[in-house]
């Protein structure tokens, strides 16, 4: 094994580690709509929600390291260049979100100062940590970029996945940028905040994953390189295409011009189009398949890739993205429906896949199956889509009720969250996600053990 | 009112698109099997498609713009299922007569 | 045109990232006029000294920021120099104390807390001028962020983050300020109460 995979393993497991750090929050914040006494005065509700959205983007990103890490050398037929940095960088990245999350915890706040904001928190959503960490995350993604870079440049060969994945680190790197400046106006900070948010989910990200499904088929389904390779350029032109001026939607309400509110609602409303593309090829590659495969949870998890991509990210989001709607839906938890479907359609469920083809290699299985991996895929998807499903009723109630009704004063803010059935909505959301994280302990003992497990199981499940 | 219609035509959408993804699944799975079945359901969905875009056009206050971008995209998932499928073969068998 | 040359579809992802890309920048570059303090859309710091209002705009079809006579935030009127530093640290603030993890602002942020884009012009400070025994609205303001836990708005507590004299003016201001920006009419409907009253 190459040193790079042998990093790749590390990543994946300080990644699933951070996923339970991120459910655990999770399970922290929804409990403060049931309970707002919960854990008041000693962890509010705002440091409980930055952990689960900041371990979300470091365990994905994690996940999207590690799945590079352990492609790379079989692509290019040579080990990882500088390896070495990368390999020390991967436990200075683990003590940094260890230091950023106690200190987010212990000290949760600082003076209305530049310290505040380099040592503890910079308070802008998704990029919280304090300056010094959002550095290191700079230093840590320009060495990866390096690993990639000069990996082909030592082998003097690249391939057109890792031509599209080298390009796409480019803005990947510059658009973090953003994480750093203080803007006092809300409105520029917002707009320059967007850049960086949209075009990372939407679309550095999607062409990340596009890279990292396209390696995972050619191990998976043995599919031919020109083949992935045609689909990720179609895929790289339909999702940039609709996706760059979809970063729109985002500008309707902060003080833009409102030609932004049809630019942005039109393409926006173009984007499930090339999703349901990926939904048409899954089913194609599982019938050619006829879903006979030597890693069935792999494969399983990749075509909960590609349904949870169109209908979390398209249709949830399909829902609310006409100005119209998002007038009323805006800032409820109809968004926040929308971003947990969709986070784990587009990059959770694909990151869980790899995972699994990693395992094969890792624990020298020839079949991956079994019934934990079963029970987790279960647990996981409905508890999500539960969730989705328990967020929605929350949401349209609050849409009516606060901002169509009551005018989004504080009174109506409060009568949003008082209704009757925005509350069932949160209480069975967070009883859905119980459900959630049943499902990631099963995830957890299923990775653990694989491979692992009493002979006879072993043998019993290679006979199959 | 007209703020509660707005917030129906959201949900309406959502069914709009979902239906337009079921079209699809069911298409490409009546490609791959025998039986008439999935070719039925895929016709029922997106004939529940259609009824969701008519909905959306009929009884919903969206701007003429918005509604004629509707009647497009339905075309448009019309049309993806089957031009994706039939470039998919196509790919595939320029990939196994290069093997 | 050869489909089936990968190179084909790797010059359309080309092409169409750059053409969607040259537009984003074109806009972004007029947006960024209007955004910008006394652009079309935001108004200059200086707009703490005035009334501020939101009104129906029968040509827009929504509500509007209207900015009226003089009214000075503390009965202190700022410069243009003063107003400014009073933004940026209003902004200190809010970005230290991480509000936007519990608050919205334009509707972007965390849903468990009440959106702020308007909670300059909200009603219900009316009657916290009376329980705070503060003579102005912005007084009132001032009380509750220095003592959220003792001017409890309802069963869910916003935190004593431990804000300070100085930092809570900041943050009115900042307020003030944010419910002038023009928003293309969110949140709608913000005057019902008011005009049911």
């Amino acid at each position: 094994m190459y040193r790079s995979q042998t990093l790749a393993v590390k990543y994946f497991s300080a990644a699933i580690a951070l996923f339970g750090v991120m459910t655990i929050t999770g399970l922290i914040a929804a409990y403060y709509y049931i309970n707002p006494d919960f854990l008041f005065g000693i962890l509010p509700f705002s440091i409980a929600k930055i952990l689960h959205i900041n371990t979300l983007v470091i365990w994905l990103l994690m996940g999207f390291m590690g799945s590079i890490y352990w492609f790379l050398p079989g692509e290019l037929g040579r080990e990882t260049a500088g390896i070495w940095a990368a390999e020390i960088l991967f436990y200075v990245f683990c003590a940094a979100v260890a230091v950023v999350a106690v200190v987010l915890i212990v000290f949760q706040y600082g003076g209305s100062n530049e310290a505040a904001l380099w040592l503890i928190n910079q308070g802008r959503k998704y990029v919280e940590a304090p300056r010094w960490a959002a550095l290191g995350i700079v230093v840590i993604m320009v060495v990866f970029a390096y690993n990639v870079i000069g990996t082909a440049i030592a082998a003097r060969k690249t391939t057109g996945i890792i031509t599209v994945l080298m390009i796409d680190l480019i803005p990947l790197i510059l658009l973090y940028l953003i994480a750093f400046p203080a803007i006092s106006n809300m409105s520029a900070d917002l707009f320059w905040w967007w850049w960086l948010v949209h075009l990372w989910v939407e679309a550095t990200w999607e062409v990340l994953i596009g890279c990292i499904m396209a390696l995972a088929l050619m191990q998976l389904l043995g599919t031919s390189r020109r083949i992935v390779e045609t689909w990720l350029y179609i895929e790289v032109a339909l999702v940039l295409g609709t996706g760059i001026l979809g970063l729109g939607h985002h500008y309707f309400w902060i003080g833009t011009p409102s030609y932004w509110l049809t630019i942005g609602g039109f393409f926006s409303a173009l984007e499930p189009l090339p999703l349901l593309g990926m939904v048409v090829h899954a089913v194609y590659d599982a019938g050619a398949q006829h879903m006979k495969t030597t890693n069935r949870p792999a494969l399983y998890w990749m075509m909960a890739e590609a349904f949870g991509n169109f209908i979390g990210a398209g249709v949830w989001g399909f829902m609310i993205t006409l100005p119209q709607v998002n007038l009323y839906a805006h800032g409820t938890q109809w968004t926040v429906s929308h971003g947990h479907f969709a986070f784990w359609g587009a990059y959770s469920c694909g990151v869980i896949s790899v995972l699994y083809l990693v395992l094969q290699r890792t624990r020298n299985l020839a079949i991956v199956d079994g019934s934990l991996w079963k029970w987790s895929f279960a647990a996981l998807n409905l508890g999500l889509v539960g969730m989705t499903g328990a967020l929605l009723v929350s949401g349209f109630v609050q849409a009516f009720v606060e901002r169509a009704i009551g005018g989004s004063t504080l009174d109506a803010f409060i009568s949003g969250q008082e209704n009757a059935w925005f509350i069932d909505g949160m209480v069975a959301r967070f009883l859905l996600a119980i459900v959630f994280t049943a499902g990631y302990v099963v995830l957890v003992w299923d990775v653990l053990t694989l491979g692992r497990r009493a002979p006879a199981v072993a043998a019993a499940a290679a006979a199959q | 009112m007209s703020a509660l219609a707005t917030l129906e035509a959201g949900l309406l959408l959502g069914l709009y698109a979902l239906l337009a993804g079921i079209w699809g699944v069911f298409w490409a799975l009546a490609q791959l099997r025998k039986t008439p079945m999935y070719g039925r359901l895929a016709i029922a969905a997106y004939g529940l498609h259609v009824l969701a875009a008519l909905t959306i056009i009929l009884s919903t206050p969206l701007g003429f713009g918005w509604k004629s971008l509707i009647v497009v995209s339905s075309f448009a998932f019309l049309a993806t299922p089957p031009m994706t499928w039939r470039f998919l073969r196509h790919t595939h068998q320029n990939g196994q007569a290069e093997t | 045109m050869d489909f089936d040359d990968p190179a084909f579809w790797r010059a359309g992802a080309i092409s169409t990232i750059a053409v969607m890309s040259i537009v984003l920048i074109m806009l972004t570059i007029d947006s960024l006029s209007a955004i910008s303090p006394g652009g079309s859309h935001v108004p200059t710091y200086t707009v703490i000294n005035q009334h501020i209002d939101y009104k129906f705009d029968s040509n827009r079809g929504f509500d509007v920021p209207v900015i009226g006579g003089a009214e000075p935030l503390f009965g202190k009127a700022l410069d243009e120099t003063a107003a400014a530093a009073l933004i940026d640290h209003g902004k200190m603030v809010i970005q230290s104390r991480a509000c936007i993890d519990c608050h919205t602002f334009f509707g972007n942020g965390a849903y468990y807390a009440p959106d702020l884009t308007k909670a300059w012009l909200d009603p219900a400070w009316g009657g916290w001028q009376a329980v705070t025994g503060a003579d102005t609205r912005e007084g009132a303001m001032v009380k509750f962020l220095m003592d959220p836990e003792q001017y409890r708005t309802w069963t869910r507590t916003m935190p004593n983050l431990g804000v300070t004299e100085p930092e809570a003016r900041a943050l009115v201001g900042y307020l003030k300020w944010m419910s002038a920006v023009d928003t293309n009419g969110f949140p709608p409907n913000f005057n019902q109460i008011e005009k049911r009253q």
